[in-house]
């Protein structure tokens, strides 16, 4: 019997939490198929600034920027580099880690962004009412954790198991302790940096 | 057929659209001024003003010409050139404010390092974060920025050392940075001789500040060498994410004040200064607040003289949209151990900009500058009272193009 399982995420001041990364783990099933991303540079940001995919995917990394980028990753899911290019001549990344992969501009130091590596069987990112939900979930436990770049606190403080396949749709609330951190300031002509 | 054609063809697209690209990233643009000053005769000029503008260069004046480019040479070396002409006086050609080969190797686990071979600024500004060392906040750089701008460059090797804890999941980003310069031994000689001024005026490389034909205040080059002792700098940075930022940089040009050219006003000043401050920027509003403290000293003939300084400011702003209103107050001070308080001076200053910026290629600014100073050299040089009140009102059109026109 499947089910349906909703999770509501909230922030310290009880506000909705909107985009926050939900993955949802279980032992019986399996991790979602690999998949073709794109994750763009405009305006000396990454569009989006946030993605989630599967272990296995792969990422294009066009610049659409009339500037050169020089795209880089340290990060021990995937370290990579794009040498300095405008447009869109190198063949996409292959991520077959699951972490977080925080990205950045070796030319521009305020660009970041990340990409969410996951071998979770569900994952996606709450609306603006910090809501996610999934439904035709087979019985059984799940483990729900939740990740955003903001958080200050452990995210594995935020984990928790969930029984799917009941009578009632499963539910899981995931309330902050702290603040997030601030989201950084936008690139404007004030902080604009030289090139 | 098609066999040969198809690379042409091949980089033909890639010329236009995408490229592992060492092409050439520039900026040009043009900043006139609409002036209307009560100011006196400035250091440009050969005077004692504390404006750029003095009462003889008011209505239409060049604010900067400026051409600038970053040409990578492969993936981690890069050339970047600043250059501007400031229409100053017809002895100030287009010349550089900056000039070097940058090293720029991919961050490793979390460090990210630089090199820099040429002429550069150290790390001293907190308010000139904009293009071409410009401030985003005002069109007129505090008294100890603007001070900076006309006397100190660091024509050496320049590295900074960064650890980047924001993208490691941290609150905080730490960097040092340090430089062995040489070419910066007359630094000290406009402090000393002619005050702190208000202004947005960057000596080019190979430049000079003074009159070219002033007996007061004549032409001081600024960019040369008359000894073997390098100068050195060092500095270190705390960031707070993007939002609060602390500085402290520590300067020593180690000039011998000895050395010289015999028989000319050239020789070497020995300027040493501290220099701190803190940025901290959040919901539209900015606030900086900086100190500068040292002092310079020089003996062409046997007879040491020297002239402490300091500098300090605080600047608040405030941005809506492609609006920016600041304000600004400066305090600075030049004491003299020369006969007759030769140098010395006081004084402070008020400073209030507004910035539109339209588009990615128009900018206006409007703004008002009131100094008012104590220089005992206007006395002592010119016979004229050594306190002087002076303001200048500045209405700025810039336009630029470039490849990094983006807001």
């Amino acid at each position: 019997m499947a089910g349906t399982l909703s999770v509501q995420a909230n922030l310290a001041n009880h506000e909705p939490f909107a985009g926050a990364v939900i993955t949802v783990h279980s032992e019986s099933a399996h991790a979602q198929p690999p998949v073709a991303a794109i994750l763009d540079q405009i305006n000396l940001t990454f569009v989006p600034d946030l993605i989630v995919i599967p272990v296995g995917s792969t990422v294009e990394f066009p610049n659409s920027d009339s500037v050169s980028h020089q795209i880089y990753s340290f990060s021990p899911a995937k370290r990579f580099q794009l040498p300095l290019y405008r447009g869109k001549p190198y063949p996409p990344v292959h991520f077959d880690q699951a972490g977080v992969v925080t990205l950045g501009c070796n030319i521009h130091d305020k660009m970041v962004g990340y990409i969410y590596v996951t071998d979770a069987t569900y994952f996606g990112r709450t609306d603006a009412h910090g809501v996610w939900s999934v439904t035709n979930v087979p019985r059984g436990t799940y483990h729900v954790s939740l990740w955003h770049p903001l958080l200050r606190e452990p995210a594995a403080s935020l984990d928790h198991e969930v029984s799917v396949g009941g009578d009632d749709p499963a539910s899981v609330a995931v309330q902050l302790a702290q603040a997030l951190r601030p989201a950084p300031l936008q690139a404007t002509s004030r902080s604009k940096d030289q090139y | 057929m098609k066999a040969r054609t198809a690379p042409l063809a091949a980089a033909a697209v890639c010329a236009v659209t995408a490229c592992p690209a060492w092409s050439t990233d520039w900026d040009v643009s043009a900043d006139m001024r609409l002036v209307d000053s009560d100011g006196q005769s400035s250091l440009f000029d050969g005077g004692f003003g504390a404006l750029r503008y003095d009462s003889d260069h008011e209505g239409l004046q060049v604010g900067r010409f400026r051409a600038a480019l970053t040409q990578p040479l492969g993936d981690v070396f890069a050339i970047k050139l600043d250059g501007s002409y400031w229409g100053q006086d017809a002895a100030h050609p287009f010349g550089l404010t900056e000039g070097y080969l940058e090293y720029r190797p991919y961050p490793i686990d979390g460090w990210k390092a630089r090199l820099r071979l040429g002429a550069d600024y150290p790390p001293v500004s907190l308010e000139d974060t904009s293009a071409g060392w410009s401030s985003p906040y005002t069109l007129s750089n505090s008294a100890l920025n603007a001070w900076i701008g006309e006397e100190i460059r660091t024509v050496g090797l320049n590295g900074d050392l960064e650890w980047l804890g924001t993208r490691l999941g941290h609150d905080f980003d730490f960097g040092v940075s340090g430089g062995v310069f040489g070419w910066n031994e007359p630094a000290g000689v406009v402090v000393a001789t002619g005050g702190f001024s208000i202004n947005d005026f960057q000596t080019p490389l190979g430049g000079y500040i003074g009159g070219r034909n002033s007996a007061a205040f004549p032409e001081n080059p600024l960019f040369r060498q008359y000894d073997d002792r390098a100068g050195f700098y060092f500095s270190a940075q705390a960031r707070y994410l993007d939002r609060a930022t602390l500085l402290f940089t520590h300067y020593d040009n180690r000039a011998d004040p000895q050395a010289g050219i015999e028989g000319t006003y050239e020789y070497g000043w020995n300027t040493r200064f501290n220099a701190a401050g803190a940025r901290v920027e959040a919901d539209g509003w900015t606030a900086i607040v900086q100190w500068l403290e040292g002092t310079t000293a020089t003996a062409p003939e046997g007879d040491y003289y020297s002239w402490p300084f300091y500098a300090k400011f605080a600047l608040l702003s405030r941005e809506w949209g492609r609006n920016t209103i600041s304000a600004r107050y400066d305090v600075f001070s030049v004491e003299s151990t020369a006969d007759y308080n030769f140098g010395a001076e006081a004084g402070h200053a008020w400073t209030a900009a507004y910035i539109f910026n339209q588009s990615a290629h128009w900018r206006f600014a409007l703004e008002w500058v009131h100094v008012t100073s104590n220089v005992v050299n206007r006395y002592i040089l010119l016979d004229e009272p050594q306190y002087a009140r002076e303001n200048q009102a500045q209405l700025s059109v810039r336009y630029t193009i470039g490849s990094d026109r983006l807001y």
